[in-house]
């Protein structure tokens, strides 16, 4: 006789497949009353739009603390209001809190008449006509770049050949090193007939990516999220909290066939970027040429960028004084996290405050930072890679 | 233009048929769950059946009222709908079990006796997303807009078509077999029909017509690769499902031994979602898998492309702007655009 083997209880496990249908039928009776799932909604300023792309600047009820303006360079493959989901997850409501004076780019939803923008397009076109209007808006000679994901890429392309436009370059999550195949994303494009892919789609579907995205944790992803999410269901708050999540997952726009098939070819396939080799226009991306302060972060759990792909940046650049900021958490937790609301964006915000004019309001602040202990979370959570010690002020 | 006028009717059929297999499939779906019973499990089966049928009709209303236009919640509740399905599935399948434990003493060596792999089969579906009557559907509507678009009066492919009907009935049990087979009889089919009726095709050129009936023939092959690299694919998600499983049981056992009881099916749940992403993980990560799936793609592609070109052939009469004309105006718009802007770009500069 061998010894049991499981021990279930079949009345119980009837009540518990009983309880977890009644908790169905409130939640779906939940789910339908809700009307609108808001995102994105610290108060903010259209100034210039061109094609599809709008440039927003957040507004401020008081004169911003530091003087060089923060433009957001986002992902194109999903939308920017990630960064700010909900006011109490909002990065930007933190940066605004914080002094920061902040731009935004929406690329929009690109249709086929846009299936021949290539990099070129995006990073010489629209980032740096996006760059030059808030130059001019914020009456500054330079711009803070804050690359987010495949946007901190873009980030590092622009500012390798506009340096002079770049005052300090912010990089979250943003891959370099594509030789990596610590993510699956990255050894699965590997084998994408990306050429292929454009020539039938033209505009690359937004479905087809979050398809992908899917793909990389099946069982979680598709099941366990939505069976777990049945516990909070009933409570509204945290049901429209994940609702904004899920509008934030899937709200993916299409990829341009010309920019993507470059950025899969080019990057993924061929590592170009960190090799020294990439071409824009008729231009040399020579990230030798990043000499301005550099805060490149990463998450240690990512799963979608995997710190392998960040982390050479600080070796490939010129800058001497450059920053490796370690976040504990995944991708996303970077953004919407209790850790990055509390955490990495006062740290963003310091590290800027440090690296601006020194002015009477700016020392204020940097003082009152100090006060409330941000300067100490920050160095510790920070792995200073910088040849020069100590911090610099202009 | 009758042939045209024929094409439309019967495209619009073959639409017409989609949306009633589609719903057929979604009244088969909850079916299933409405009148799901569990004979000869000690308990009141109707404690779970019932708050299923209220549940189920509560979202089919929901998703019908048409105060509901918020697409996000639209979309949520079919993905809810989804995750619960997959997590009733695996109760489904594990009840056996779980009975048989109740009643008497059960080994991990034994445990395949009380599983249904067709069952499982259909879990791994959920999770992923397969569907293999949509796919026999799928490829059966394009084999029939095929043979239309080849000339109804002269039934060049019918042969072919009939044979590849036959072949696709057996699918969903060829998923669960060896993918190389499935290719190789698809070739074997390709070859047989272009050593015999094929070789009509291979007459002196007759213009645009030979051109549209060698389409034809390149999309019925694409087609057989799609499907065989279809099938290879579903092939490795199901047998890394079955290792999984294998696994599944494997932590059990050793919990148990420890000391530890699983009471909960939410504790066998979480150790199935675990293992089973570990599983998967694993075979996601190799580059035989990353291959295959470029491959699965690419076959993909193949068939739309030819589809496409083969539809451009047909539409070209007809006063409607085709893709390859629209491509070419977007590229003098793309072109035009960057010049203008490249202009005004120096005038500013000029001007500053």
């Amino acid at each position: 006789m061998k010894a049991p083997f499981l021990s279930f209880d079949a009345q119980s496990l009837i009540k518990e497949l009983g309880d977890f249908n009644t908790k169905f039928i409130k939640g779906v009776g939940a789910l339908t009353e809700i009307d609108e799932i808001d995102v994105g909604t610290a108060p903010k300023e259209l100034i210039y739009q061109e094609d599809k792309l709008k440039l927003y600047r957040y507004s401020r009820n008081d004169p911003n603390t530091c003087r060089t303006p923060v433009l957001i360079v986002y992902a194109l493959v999903n939308r920017q209001y990630m960064l700010d989901l909900q006011p109490d997850r909002s990065m930007i409501r933190n940066m605004l809190d914080h002094g920061l004076d902040v731009f935004i780019i929406d690329w929009g939803y690109p249709s086929k008449v846009d299936m021949y923008l290539g990099l070129d397009d995006y990073i010489n076109g629209y980032i740096d006509n996006c760059v030059d209007v808030v130059r001019e808006e914020a009456k500054s000679e330079q711009v803070s770049l804050m690359g987010i994901c495949q946007g901190g890429t873009f980030s590092m392309m622009y500012s390798a050949l506009n340096p002079d436009k770049v005052k300090n370059l912010i990089t979250l999550v943003a891959p370099v090193d594509f030789s990596t195949n610590d993510a699956l994303l990255f050894n699965w494009s590997k084998y994408l007939n990306i050429d292929a892919l454009v020539e039938s789609y033209q505009v690359i579907p937004g479905d087809f990516m979050n398809g992908g995205f899917l793909m990389l944790m099946p069982f979680n992803l598709n099941i366990r999220k939505y069976v777990d999410m049945l516990d909070v269901i009933e409570d509204k708050e945290k049901l429209l909290n994940f609702l904004r999540m899920e509008k934030w997952i899937f709200d993916s726009p299409g990829q341009a066939g010309a920019c993507i098939r470059e950025f899969i070819k080019y990057c993924y396939q061929e590592n170009r970027l960190a090799k020294g080799e990439l071409m824009l226009g008729d231009r040399l991306v020579d990230l030798r040429n990043i000499t301005m302060p550099l805060l490149n972060i990463y998450a240690s759990g990512d799963h979608l960028v995997p710190p392998a792909a960040i982390k050479p940046l600080n070796d490939l650049v010129g800058s001497q004084d450059k920053t490796l900021y370690e976040f504990k958490g995944g991708h996303i937790g970077v953004f919407v996290g209790s850790k990055s609301q509390k955490e990495l964006a006062p740290a963003i915000s310091q590290w800027l405050h440090d690296r601006d004019s020194a002015t009477q309001s700016v020392a204020e602040t940097a003082e009152e930072s100090e006060s409330a202990g941000i300067e100490t979370a920050s160095e510790e959570a920070t792995e200073s890679t910088s040849k020069k010690p100590g911090r610099r002020k202009a | 233009m009758e042939n045209t006028q024929s094409y439309f009717e019967t495209w619009l059929k073959a639409q017409e048929k989609l949306f009633d297999g589609l719903i057929e499939n979604t009244k088969r779906t909850q079916q299933l769950f409405i009148n799901q019973q569990y004979p000869g499990f000690s308990g009141d089966a109707g404690g779970f059946s019932n708050p299923y049928s209220t549940w189920l009709s509560a979202v089919m209303k929901s998703l019908s009222e048409p105060g509901i236009s918020n697409q996000v919640i639209k979309d949520n509740l079919s993905r809810i709908f989804g995750g619960s399905n997959a997590y009733t599935k695996l109760y489904e399948v594990w009840l056996p079990l779980m009975k048989a434990a109740q009643e008497r003493s059960v080994n991990p060596e034994a445990y395949k006796e009380y599983i249904d792999p067709s069952k499982y089969k259909e879990l791994i579906d959920k999770v992923f997303g397969f569907d293999s009557e949509a796919t026999k559907l799928m490829l059966n509507q394009a084999v029939q807009f095929l043979e239309l678009l080849s000339g109804s009066g002269q039934q060049f492919t019918a042969p072919w078509v009939d044979a590849m009907k036959e072949s696709l009935g057996a699918f969903p049990q060829l998923a669960q077999g060896h993918p190389e087979s499935f290719m190789n009889m698809f070739h074997s089919m390709f070859n047989a029909f272009d050593n015999t009726v094929g070789k009509v095709f291979h007459v002196p050129p007759v213009g645009r017509d030979r051109e549209k009936l060698e389409l034809i023939l390149r999309c019925l092959d694409d087609l057989s690769v799609y499907a065989a690299k279809n099938t290879e694919y579903q092939h490795t998600i199901y047998i890394t499902g079955l290792t999984a499983m294998d696994k599944v049981v494997e932590r059990l056992a050793e919990k148990i031994t420890s000391g530890e009881e699983i009471k909960q099916f939410d504790e066998f749940f979480d150790i199935w979602i675990d293992t089973s992403e570990q599983a998967y993980y694993k075979l996601f990560k190799t580059e035989e898998f990353a291959k295959l799936q470029g491959e699965l793609l690419d076959s993909s592609l193949d068939v739309k492309a030819h589809f496409f070109k083969l539809m451009e052939s047909h539409l070209s009469d007809l006063p409607i702007a085709l893709r390859s004309e629209m491509d070419d105006l977007y590229k003098t718009v793309y072109d035009l655009k960057k010049s203008v802007k490249k202009l005004e770009k120096q005038l500013k500069e000029k001007a500053q």
